[in-house]
């Protein structure tokens, strides 16, 4: 799968909360994304030079995140700085976790995930405020997904034009808007792999139009999105058996 | 301050595939920020001259004494060449 020069979005940024780390994939790569306890977010691979132990399985310290494994800590740059069981060593710079190009916009992680040579991509536009509704994971591809929200749009939350139909625009490699009525829908698509997809939903507006009510709105949507895709997969699977 | 540094020759004795086994110990040692100096190389023993920080160094015996996977280190014979020093060059 082809990954380079594209910013990922990675997780909703409420979803990582300073002082916590969590694992993903982005084209069969493992990720940590993990935000410090300053608030800032890092995603880097997800793999301790020690040992290989996941790094999402750590604990963070402060700006530092610490292996679950043997304890070995590391700095906001992807340097180790502590070992343990080597209080007093220098720890040298040559060990160091693979990092990628973090930053938040329209209340999601995204990372540049991208080989050395390739050029600076351009982050998607910041939609403003923005209200989180949920992340989905469906066992599709991107297209089939996108088709699937298409298919069956939300009705919109505000507003009075009801009977206006949905749009769904690209606007940007791994963003789309979903307008609905008087509501825009930010959708993050994020390719676990050929056959996975994670969707990152968020409306674009004030809290005090979509709080509560708006967002419970949108989240039975993408419920009833990620139930039919289930159903699917479901029936797909079960015609490939019988074959 | 400089952090501390010895020098210790380490043989490694088995049953080696050489290159096999010599990017593996020129790979660890970048990784663990030791200087190597390659003194013998051969099937059945392979000798270094190894510069660093001392648990570096340790580390660094430990991985090789492990191996690649088509290696089999029986013994590894350590000899001191310089003792600890605070890392300040005493010329």
């Amino acid at each position: 799968m082809m990954t380079t020069g594209v910013w990922h979005p990675i997780a909703l940024s409420v979803s990582i909360e300073p002082g916590s780390s969590a694992g993903t994939h982005v084209g069969g790569r493992e990720l940590v994304v993990w935000r410090d306890n300053s608030g800032v977010a890092h995603v880097w691979e997800d793999r301790c030079p020690h040992r290989g132990m996941k790094l999402s399985f750590g604990f963070v310290r402060g700006d530092h995140i610490a292996c679950l494994y043997h304890g070995w800590q590391y700095d906001t740059a992807g340097q180790c700085r502590y070992i343990p069981a080597h209080p007093d060593l220098k720890v040298p710079r040559s060990i160091t976790v693979a990092t990628y190009r973090t930053a938040e916009a329209s209340g999601m992680i995204w990372a540049a995930i991208e080989s050395a040579e390739s050029a600076a991509p351009a982050l998607p536009e910041d939609a403003g405020e923005v209200v989180p509704i949920r992340s989905v994971y469906v066992d599709v591809g991107a297209d089939a997904l996108l088709a699937a929200i298409e298919a069956t749009p939300p009705r919109p939350f505000g507003g009075t034009e009801r009977s206006v139909a949905a749009k769904l625009q690209r606007v940007g490699a791994k963003l789309h808007s979903l307008a609905a009525g008087a509501d825009t829908l930010l959708l993050g698509l994020q390719s676990l792999s050929d056959n996975r997809t994670a969707l990152h939903v968020v409306v674009a507006g004030p809290a005090s139009s979509y709080v509560d009510k708006g967002q419970a709105h949108f989240l039975a949507w993408t419920a009833e999105l990620r139930h039919r895709l289930d159903a699917q997969s479901a029936g797909s699977n079960h015609i490939t058996e019988a074959a | 301050m400089a952090a501390p540094t010895e020098t210790v020759r380490l043989s490694f004795i088995g049953r080696l595939v050489l290159p096999s086994f010599a990017e593996f110990a020129d790979k660890r040692a970048a990784k663990l920020d030791l200087k190597l100096a390659v003194r013998s190389a051969g099937d059945e023993r392979f000798t270094v001259d190894v510069s660093g920080q001392p648990d570096l160094i340790d580390a660094f015996e430990m991985a090789c004494s492990l191996g690649p996977l088509d290696c089999l280190v029986l013994d590894c014979d350590r000899t001191e060449i310089h003792g600890v020093s605070n890392g300040e060059d005493k010329r």
